[in-house]
């Protein structure tokens, strides 16, 4: 270490020599073009979105902006019940997959033996599972258990896609909280579910935050199995937004003001849970 | 201690593991219009995709490729980002902010959002091609460029969860090796060789694997982007189980493929498991 440390200390900084300041500048240029790469496919979304429908084609020409792509988008009736629906699914499925992981994840965390072992390979394997593998069959499973285009027949496949990594996860914040306090509580008359409930729970409450707008916007913005498993009954924001460039022909203007419109709530989410994410994203 | 997983295990069993098992038993069956008693066949079906050029030649080395690329990708890029934040600066948390971006937005309008910014008429990319003086390329009509393009939204996507998980792995590194560094004045690039890599190993290698297994199941971008073309160029595995069971209405043989990828991706997540556990404790 102390040889390494000399020869470093030996050799003259680049930057020092050739441009003074110019790290400084490097850095700044490189933040600014992390932010242009991020920002740009977005900011398009949106230039597009105001673009009337003659002029989308040719986004980067011409100057004329209009908003009346949202009002036409916000005008269909689908779009406003998408909505609706996307909104209640992911907030339902949130307040479920959390409810029933935390059990899940407590119990893995906090028990030894053959049956908590045998959940975790089961999660861990049932993780990798391809969504191919199971997305299609569970339409005809849909079907069969009359839920097929309804709230819950979106809503409980939504769980169970959840239940494998999100067990895993709680485990880990879990495992990061003393146990030693619950056993207290539990010597001073808490039942073990009190002892959970009372005092694990709330010591992980940060990651459990993280992990709660992580999966809404995950669901809010989940595709594949919204557009398998839901219908006309039941229809869902991100299939009806790639409706416009699919079925009906190649609207971009309305694909994208509809685009804008579900990136709102996302935003929020994202902009007022920043610091639960960064910090709760511990692994 | 089972009460406290009975609702995961229901929910799991009904709406994973049933499809599952009906995925499978449909694969051994002879789904075809023409057989509306769905014989039973056997392997057969396994045999035809395990035979099939497109599956063994142009799918798998796709997936595999595609996997290894944009882990690698991500991983890489989401590092530099992460190592960016943890400095402070002026403007951090407006970065922040900006890295943020792609989490919002769904992978199918990123999808839709960079065909349309590679479109060879009307794109902007190829607009600022000819700007500059280049011709334009006809991105998805080439499969390495389609591809390219592909990887280079699945990057865009997965970078910033990277780079998030890594921040907050740096962040709660202890101060101590860092301080001692600066005495003995290591370069940066030492002190990011010998002390932050090796300790931010663990995090490292639970992304990788967490992320490895989902981009070998990655569908929806594919789908968008270009359907799996030009001529089944760009196919990864997902995408031609769905296509044998939709487009060629051969359910059977789709749940097949989706079986044989299923037992790779185990296979590869078992091994993947044990390298997982020498870094970090897992199970324990």
């Amino acid at each position: 270490m102390t040889a390494i440390a000399v020869a470093s200390a030996q050799s003259r900084d680049f930057f020092s020599v050739l441009a003074p300041g110019g790290k400084r500048v490097l850095f700044a240029l490189a933040a600014v073009a992390v932010c242009l790469l991020f920002a740009f496919p977005v900011f398009w979304l949106a230039l597009t979105s105001l673009r009337p429908g003659t002029g989308v084609y040719y986004v980067h020409r011409g100057t004329e902006f209009t908003v009346d792509n949202f009002h036409e988008v916000l005008s269909q009736e689908i779009v406003l019940k998408a909505l609706f629906n996307s909104f209640i699914i992911s907030t339902l499925a949130t307040v479920l997959s959390l409810g029933v992981t935390m059990t899940s994840g407590y119990m893995l965390s906090r028990f030894k033996g053959p049956i908590p072992n045998a959940w975790f390979s089961l999660i861990y394997i049932f993780r990798c599972v391809p969504y191919v593998a199971w997305v299609l069959p569970l339409y005809f499973v849909t079907q069969r258990l009359n839920i097929f285009d309804t709230y819950w027949g979106l809503l409980l496949p939504h769980v169970a896609v959840h239940i494998c990594f999100f067990s895993w996860i709680m485990k880990g914040f879990f495992d990061g909280i003393d146990p030693s306090m619950e056993y207290a509580a539990m010597i001073d008359g808490c039942s073990r579910w009190g002892a959970f409930w009372r005092v694990a729970v709330p010591s992980a409450v940060p990651g459990l935050t993280a992990l709660a707008i992580l999966c809404w916007l995950y669901t809010w913005n989940e595709f594949l199995f919204a557009l398998i498993l839901t219908s006309h009954e039941t229809p869902i924001l991100t299939v009806v937004m790639a409706q416009f460039v699919h079925e009906l022909g190649m609207e971009w203007h309305l694909m994208s003001a509809t685009a804008v419109i579900a990136l709102v709530p996302a935003l929020i989410v994202t902009l007022f849970g920043q610091k639960y994410v960064i910090r709760g994203l511990k692994v | 201690m089972l009460a406290l997983i009975a609702p995961a295990v229901l929910v799991l069993v009904l709406f994973q593991i049933v499809p599952i098992l009906t995925g499978a038993n449909a694969s051994f069956r002879d789904w075809t219009l023409h057989d509306p008693k769905r014989t039973w066949v056997g392997l057969a079906n396994y045999i035809h995709v395990l035979r099939d050029a497109e599956f063994l030649g142009i799918v798998l080395p796709n997936t595999f490729g595609f996997m290894a690329a944009s882990v690698a990708g991500s991983l890489i890029l989401g590092l530099l980002i992460a190592l960016m934040l943890n400095r402070r600066f002026p403007g951090r948390t407006i970065v922040q902010s900006f890295v943020l971006l792609p989490l919002m937005v769904a992978p199918v309008i990123a999808a839709i959002m960079i065909r349309w910014m590679f479109n060879d008429q009307f794109g902007v990319v190829n607009a600022a091609l000819e700007g500059v003086g280049f011709a334009p390329i006809s991105w998805l009509t080439q499969r390495w460029t389609a591809f390219f393009v592909i990887l280079l939204t699945d990057v865009w996507l997965w970078t910033p969860w990277f780079a998030l998980v890594l921040l907050a792995g740096l962040q709660s590194l202890p101060a101590e090796p860092f301080e001692a560094a600066q005495i003995d004045a290591a370069s940066a690039w030492r002190t990011f060789r010998f002390i932050t890599l090796p300790m931010l190993r663990p995090v490292m290698v639970v992304c990788i694997v967490i992320r490895a297994i989902d981009a070998f199941r990655t569908f929806d971008i594919v789908w968008t982007i270009s359907g799996g073309g030009p001529a089944r160029g760009t196919e990864l595995f997902s995408i031609y189980a769905y296509v044998e069971s939709f487009q060629f209405l051969n359910l059977a043989r789709g749940s097949a493929a989706a079986v044989i990828g299923a037992v790779i991706i185990v296979v590869f997540a078992l091994l993947l498991y044990r390298v997982l556990n020498r870094f970090v404790e897992v199970s324990k």
